[in-house]
């Protein structure tokens, strides 16, 4: 595996968001409005600044096909080039890295969001598995997350009560507007809903949106590593109990970000873990340790929503670096069936 | 203000050529077929066109099963049980369900496939799979 480092330098020059909440009144382009003002208002610049846009948006959550003609006006996508990206939104942060670090682009607004108000999320995520072998069978991506939970859990008798611990601590950390258990002995009390998960246990999801400006000019936060990867999409040709596509996807990033994945000098960490175990297995993926501050403000734990999970991580990372709490940090994102996509940013103070 | 609305579109899913003959086994024969890879010496459950690992192209077609062993399942709050099942002879699991479960299942558990008395050429022509007579469950 080779990855070279990024030919021209990428800053994140600005962050928005419209906060995760269980159900938002407003249209659509509304919200992704309020996430694309606030990422201008921080990067200081108007849309005439930017030169491309990259959306991440679903068309089944969206309940619309091509689900980006609902925002591309809001996006400032209008006469401009715009790419559409049917995953996370980190993905689509890595993108419009690559557009500016080919040179194409100077400034790229990257804008994910999803309304899983809207429909019966899970019951949509059905429809993401392959038509003929599994979708006759009912399975949905909560299906496959408790069966990757089952592999994790086996002769672990404390899996359960640790889950409960790191979904409990996470949401205390975080403030979040969802109505959930939030004490270890609530979440074991909750109701089981994909065996060994519990309802509490696992990430709430709503109605969010994020934004983020990337630029090759200068700013106070630089995207250092990039990496993705795309495991099996069927669950049974995976080792289910670890995730390979984000050790190789992290690996990538390192290998771009020109920095030794054994030395560990990346002092926070925002994973995209919508369930307790996800955070063990990206734990043992990427083999960050204790040292490293993971998800002060609470992760997904305190709500979310999937697309918008891991560019919102990587807004939080960026945050951290800014603030000076972090000199190196890590995003995270990850989407399909039990963490088949997986993807990987490394953010460093400026410069 | 909410507008109310539903997508109801009918689809045909071409299954291909190696789906179309493994659901056509299922229907017409009850029997459970995989492929194998001579270079990987790899046997995928159910049967595919080429390997995913090497992309050799096509592969031996073989019969798995009708017994396997869970290797992980889940259990819906509406007591639906998915389980990947590892049929015999096969390195790669198949997700499916269980049924006809005296208890809860454990991982490692002998279970067989039970084959619907109707069947129409889909994945569901296996009902579930069964503990096998004397699994312990
Ligand atoms: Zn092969």
């Amino acid at each position: 595996m080779s990855a070279g480092a990024l030919r021209r330098p990428v800053y994140v020059s600005g962050i928005g968001e419209s906060r995760p909440v269980p159900r938002d009144p407003r249209a659509i382009p509304e919200m992704v409005l309020e996430a694309v003002q606030a990422a201008y208002a921080d990067a200081r610049c108007a849309h005439t600044d930017i030169d491309a846009v990259v959306t991440a948006s679903v068309d089944l959550l969206d309940g619309l096909t091509a689900s980006n003609i609902a925002v591309t006006e809001v996006v400032d996508a209008v006469m401009k080039p715009e790419t559409r990206i049917s995953s996370e939104g980190l993905a689509a942060a890595l993108h419009a890295a690559a557009q500016i670090a080919s040179g194409a682009y100077d400034a790229v607004l990257v804008v994910a969001h999803a309304k899983t108000s809207m429909a019966d999320y899970q019951g949509l995520t059905r429809w993401a598995l392959d038509p003929i072998h599994v979708q006759p069978l009912g399975a949905d991506f909560l299906a496959c997350a408790g069966l990757q939970a089952a592999m994790l859990a086996d002769g672990d008798p404390g899996a359960e009560r640790r889950w409960a611990k790191v979904a409990a601590e996470r949401r205390r950390a975080g403030n979040g507007t969802f109505l959930i258990p939030s004490s270890v002995e609530e979440i074991l009390l909750s109701p089981v809903i994909a065996a060994p998960l519990r309802e509490g246990m696992c990430a709430p999801l709503g109605d969010a949106a994020c934004a983020v400006v990337l630029t090759a000019g200068s700013a106070a936060v630089r995207l250092t590593g990039v990496g993705w990867d795309l495991d099996s999409h069927a669950l049974g040709e995976r080792d289910l109990r670890r995730w390979d596509g984000l050790r190789r996807a992290f690996a990538r990033a390192c290998a771009v970000a020109g920095m030794d994945p054994r030395g560990m000098p990346i002092d926070l960490v925002e994973p995209s873990c919508f369930y307790p175990h996800e955070e063990e297995m990206f734990r043992a993926a990427t083999a960050i340790g204790e040292r490293a501050e993971l998800s002060p403000d609470g992760g997904l734990f305190a709500g979310t929503a999937p697309v918008v999970a891991g560019l919102s991580r990587f807004a939080a990372a960026a945050r951290g670096v800014r603030a000076g709490r972090a000199k190196r940090a890590l995003a995270h994102g990850a989407w399909g069936p039990a963490g088949q996509g997986q993807a990987v940013a490394i953010l460093q103070a400026g410069a | 203000m909410i507008r109310e609305s539903a997508i109801r579109i009918p689809f045909r899913y071409a299954a291909g050529g190696a789906g179309s003959r493994f659901l056509a086994a299922l229907r017409d024969e009850r029997r459970i077929l995989g492929a194998r890879c001579d270079g990987c010496r790899r046997v995928f459950a159910p049967l595919r066109s080429f390997c995913s690992s090497c992309g050799a192209s096509p592969l031996e077609e073989i019969a798995l099963g009708p017994g396997g062993r869970v290797e992980a399942w889940t259990a819906r709050a509406d007591g639906t049980v998915f389980a990947l099942v590892r049929l015999d002879g096969a390195d790669t699991a198949l997700l499916h369900r269980l049924v006809g479960l005296p208890g809860e299942p454990r991982r490692g558990m002998r279970v067989r496939a039970r084959f619907a008395a109707e069947r129409r050429a889909s994945i569901l022509d296996i009902a579930g799979f069964e503990p096998e007579e004397g699994a312990s469950a």
